[in-house]
């Protein structure tokens, strides 16, 4: 009996597995890969889009065959199928371009993680307990199904919500349009570190609710203010592709760059120039510059146009920034503020970014408002070199019209903290279902939103997510998503190209697990409610509703695609749709308006004698917001700028340390009026003396065998304050007390070279 | 002629951001070793990115360094390794025999980079983690050298192809892990051996240096230093 025979005889074969899943609603779905396609030793590529963060990088799968235990119907088994081994950056998306970023290279461990719930699950212990029973998918899908049908008999149907992670898309959509259909109101969102105060400024400055896109290959100087833009800040492969060009990709002009912020990020180590600022005080250096510029009449007031008339006392040539006044409130020198300013307007083109801290003060408006105007300043608004707003992409569900209503592209989102509200039943309609998906809240979220007390209220939760986490363990039922490899993705960048983009990708290799595509059962639960929830929902899985919406596409914005037939082909294709070049009509801008907005200073929480120092939390270099902490590959990432592994740590000046009698590796603990936690100190020259900073992402109470109980949470010191414009949560308006505590412990990566080379690090 | 692999490295589009560090663990089957072992010094990274940082708060300077086998033509490790596990190849590489090596360690005291790493137990990958690992790429075993190959696999690869299409390798064909991956493009492999390709190209730039060439090992990794002619200025005219 040769391998092949054999492997046959003693697996669940393919073929059997494709016949009984006939008639099941995801049949459509799983595309297997015929055997003769599976040549050993030979790779396929095959075109997907990576769920690590919000850029909405395509990537693309090397798929080779495997043995992989898989179960079928039940039933355990190996399959011989094709199975990812690498993602790489898909070099046709105008996104990623062929790059990836760390977090990105690491997402095949989304897929095969050892912890990953593998089939439907119901709670038998204590919520919280993490204690449950397998289900089969038919008994799952009615339980939740009868939920909703007794909602529906007590006309109860605002008691459903949804809380979600940041979705964009046809994804969003079902979610937005089973709800709405259904009754309920729109879904709400939960990310730590929001960028709404920057969406809300850029649609009071430009009309553009939306992150901006920035031209840094043609700019000779850019200047940050707090933005991790080269890390872990809105696009950060487009952006440092974009930088890497800016630095070396013109023969004789290398651009400068300049970095504001109190902490040293990754993006900061790499500036020319490393401006500390104090913080919250980032908007009136951004003014004091556009000051001098006006004064010295390097700019006008009217390049600044609309954009700069928000702020108060603009026509006077910003009287109020001069230079002196603006180094008492900064912290940074009269004269640097000179120089600089004459620099930005001497290396045109130049353009501003904010992102980050600078918006999560309470003042985070008016910070993003005052770059905005430098920006106008500079000239930079909509110019190569300078920064502009992605044309936005036009793929939307197609409307369904019935007899009593119209089911079309849902409305915004609820507000994160109305749903709190109304979990906690301060605010009515309560909520008796709660659908989450991949929000960690209780992770994520300051212990004084009282989450967990929240949930505790809610009936019956149902969570869509693949592993256990600190929010989903308190679900009811769990029907687990396929991995992003398994499924058919769609997302809708929002920055980071000056084309429009829609990633879209048919699944990479076939599920290992007994898991369904959130959205496939979202469609399953709307046909079993029938009337006018599966009237406004009529397709037959996720894969005809991206088609439906991809075909709506305009074909002739697309030079290679004339039908929508074609459209649908190329975009399987090619790993998404973008046109072709920029349109300009769907990026123009339009006039900002409103009254004036006036200097707005931050406010922190704790009495500054109690609690002398700032806490700055800051999403890592490896888990983000802690959303990619059970991944074994980051974990093992040491960070750039520290090289720790497995743990957490606080960084604080060497002139704090000393005076604290802390040394690095000495155990820390750090109190708010919130809370207090435990971590090792790391003693770093690039942060300011009263200001200490933690990464966030360890800390974990339940989160797969690689991050539970692992480090220490830093939201947990935070107090509850808000930027009042967008509501978001204010993470860097926390002040903290820092004492040492005793021994800790540090895992730092013990490589470096045994002599410091002279040549590379003049 | 043979072909003479090397890595130009650009400091100046460096930033930092360790794409390379993950991508090589995936396309090299290197394990994760888990915080104990790791804090006892034995975590695995044929990449690395060191940093230096000089000055005092305010005026902070950050360097960064990927640091992988210099696959020097003068290397330290050959000569030491008593089963001629550690060897130079016709084209230049530095290869490590996995299944000559007996785990004396020598080749990794001598390497001057620090990049050679000892498996001091067979790695482990829990299901269904496994179904990750590169088959182009063998998985070493407890008592064995292991370090940066500059993915061998991708160059027998793309010789094999160019073979069978009778043709000779264009520049740019081979890349590796770490240099596909790189945002900024700041890793450039190529043909030392041929002067049209880039990476020859940019090793001839007047910021090449060799990483610590002051010990004659003769890498073929070129490091362009950064630039940035405002610091010193910037610094001075603040006091």
């Amino acid at each position: 009996m040769d391998r092949r025979n054999f492997l046959k005889t003693s697996t669940v074969g393919g073929a059997a597995a494709a016949l009984s899943s006939c008639g099941h609603p995801e049949a459509p779905l799983v595309r297997f890969l015929p055997d003769e396609e599976l040549v050993p030793g030979v790779a396929t590529w095959k075109p997907s889009v990576c769920p690590g963060c919000r850029a909405g990088c395509g990537v693309l799968v090397r798929v080779m065959e495997g043995d992989a235990e898989v179960i079928r119907n039940g039933q355990h088994g190996v399959v011989r199928m094709g199975v990812a081994k690498k993602l790489e950056g898909n070099p046709e998306h105008p996104i990623s371009q062929g790059r990836l970023c760390p977090r990105g290279q690491a997402a095949i461990q989304l897929t095969y993680h050892p912890d990953r719930l593998g089939h439907p699950l119901e709670r038998v212990g204590a919520r919280g307990s993490g204690e449950y029973k397998p289900l089969d998918w038919d008994a799952a899908i009615s339980t939740l199904v009868e939920r909703l049908r007794a909602l529906d008999d007590r006309r109860a149907h605002a008691t459903l919500a949804a809380l979600t992670r940041p979705l964009r898309g046809v994804r969003r959509e079902l979610i937005a349009r089973f709800l709405q259909a259904f009754g309920a109101g729109p879904p709400s969102v939960f990310e730590l570190f929001s960028d709404d105060v920057l969406r809300r400024a850029n649609e009071r400055s430009f009309g553009r609710r939306q992150l901006p896109t920035f031209d840094l290959s043609r700019a000779r100087y850019v200047i940050s203010f707090g933005a991790d833009f080269l890390g872990t800040w809105n696009s950060p492969v487009a952006q440092s592709a974009a930088y890497g060009e800016m630095r070396q990709g013109r023969p004789g002009i290398r651009g400068t760059f300049v970095q504001v912020e109190p902490r040293m990020s990754q993006t900061g180590a790499n500036a020319d120039r490393w401006v500390p600022v104090r913080p919250g005080t980032e908007g009136v250096l951004a003014l004091g510059l556009a000051h001098v510029m006006l004064q010295r009449g390097l700019a006008s007031a009217s390049s600044g146009a609309a954009v700069g008339a928000l702020i108060d006392g603009w026509d006077a040539g910003l009287p109020a920034y001069a230079p002196e006044a603006v180094e008492r409130e900064t912290g940074v020198a009269a004269r640097r503020i000179a120089r600089l300013a004459s620099e930005l307007a001497a290396d045109r083109p130049a353009v501003a970014i904010i992102g980050g801290a600078p918006l999560a003060h309470t003042n985070g408006f008016f910070n993003a408002i005052a770059v905005n105007a430098l920006n106008a300043v500079l000239d930079s608004v909509g110019r190569p070199g300078g920064m502009r707003f992605m044309p936005e992409a036009r793929i939307t569900l197609p409307e369904v019209r019935s007899e009593t209503s119209t089911a079309s592209s849902a409305a915004r989102e609820q507000s994160f903290s109305l749903l709190r509200d109304r979990m906690r039943g301060v605010t009515g309609p309560g909520v008796e279902v709660l659908l989450l998906y991949d929000a960690n809240p209780v992770f994520a979220a300051p212990r004084a939103w009282r989450i967990r007390e929240a949930l505790a209220q809610v009936p019956f939760i149902v969570s869509f997510g693949s592993f256990l986490d600190d929010t989903s363990t308190f679900a009811d039922l769990i029907l687990p998503d396929h991995s992003f490899l398994e499924s058919w993705m769609d997302d809708a960048p929002e920055s980071g190209s000056d084309r429009a983009v829609v990633s879209v990708a048919a699944p990479a290799m076939r599920p290992l697990h007994d898991t369904r595509a959130t959205a496939d059962v979202l469609l399953e639960i709307a046909r079993q409610l029938g009337g006018r929830v599966s009237t406004a929902l009529p397709w037959h899985s996720y894969e005809d509703a991206l088609r439906a919406a991809v075909q709506s596409v305009d074909a002739g914005a697309s030079a290679d695609a004339k039908t929508s037939a074609d459209v649908w082909t190329l975009v399987q294709q090619q790993g998404g749709w973008w046109t072709e070049t920029l349109e300009s009509s769907s990026s123009e801008m339009k006039r900002a308006a409103g009254a004036s907005i006036r200097r707005a200073t931050p406010r922190f929480d704790g009495d500054e004698t109690e609690y002398p120092f700032h806490f700055l939390p800051y999403p890592s270099q490896a888990f983000l917001d802690g959303s990619l902490a059970h991944l074994p590959w980051m974990q093992e990432l040491p960070d750039v700028l520290s090289t720790a592994m497995w743990g957490t740590w606080v960084e604080i000046n060497p002139r704090t340390a000393e005076r604290l009698g802390v040394s690095q590796g000495d155990l820390v603990e750090v109190a708010s009026s919130q809370g207090r936690l435990e971590a090792p100190a790391l003693v770093s020259p690039g942060i300011a003396p009263d200001v200490v900073a933690m990464p966030v992402g360890q800390g974990h109470r339940t989160f797969t065998r690689y991050a539970s109980g692992r480090g220490a949470n830093p939201v947990a010191l935070l107090a509850p304050l808000v930027e009042p414009e967008s509501g978001t949560l204010a993470w860097a308006a926390t002040r903290v007390r820092v004492a040492r505590k005793g021994r800790g412990r540090l895992t730092l990566f013990a490589g470096g070279l045994r002599e410091r080379p002279g040549g590379v690090t003049r | 002629m043979p072909h003479r692999w090397g890595m130009v490295v650009d400091l100046d589009r460096c930033t930092g951001c360790e794409a390379c560090v993950v991508a090589c663990r995936a396309e090299n089957n290197v394990p994760t070793v888990g915080e104990a072992e790791a804090a006892r010094g034995r975590a695995i990274h044929w990449i690395r990115v060191e940093r230096y940082v000089d000055g005092e708060f305010p005026d902070v300077r950050v360097k960064f360094l990927p640091v992988f086998c210099q696959h020097c033509d003068a290397a330290p490790c050959e000569p030491v390794c008593p089963t001629y596990a550690s060897y130079h190849t016709a084209d230049g590489l530095n290869a490590q025999v996995y299944n000559r090596c007996i785990g004396t360690r020598y080749c990794a005291n001598a390497c001057p980079y620090t990049v050679r790493f000892f498996n001091f137990f067979n790695p482990v990958w829990e299901k269904p983690l496994h179904l990750q690992l590169n088959p182009d790429v063998s998985v070493r075993e407890v008592g064995v050298m292991e370090k940066c190959t500059f993915c061998v696999q991708r160059i027998k690869a793309a010789e094999i192809a160019a073979k069978a299409e009778d043709r000779p390798l264009r520049d740019g064909e081979v890349v590796p892990a770490c240099a596909q991956a790189c945002p900024s493009r700041a890793l450039v492999f190529g043909d030392l051996n041929d002067p049209d390709s880039e990476a020859s190209r940019l090793a001839g730039s007047h910021r090449a240096t060799h990483l610590l060439g002051e010990l004659g090992t003769q890498p073929k990794v070129f490091y362009l230093q950064r630039e940035g002619g405002h610091d010193r200025q910037d610094r001075e005219g603040d006091q």
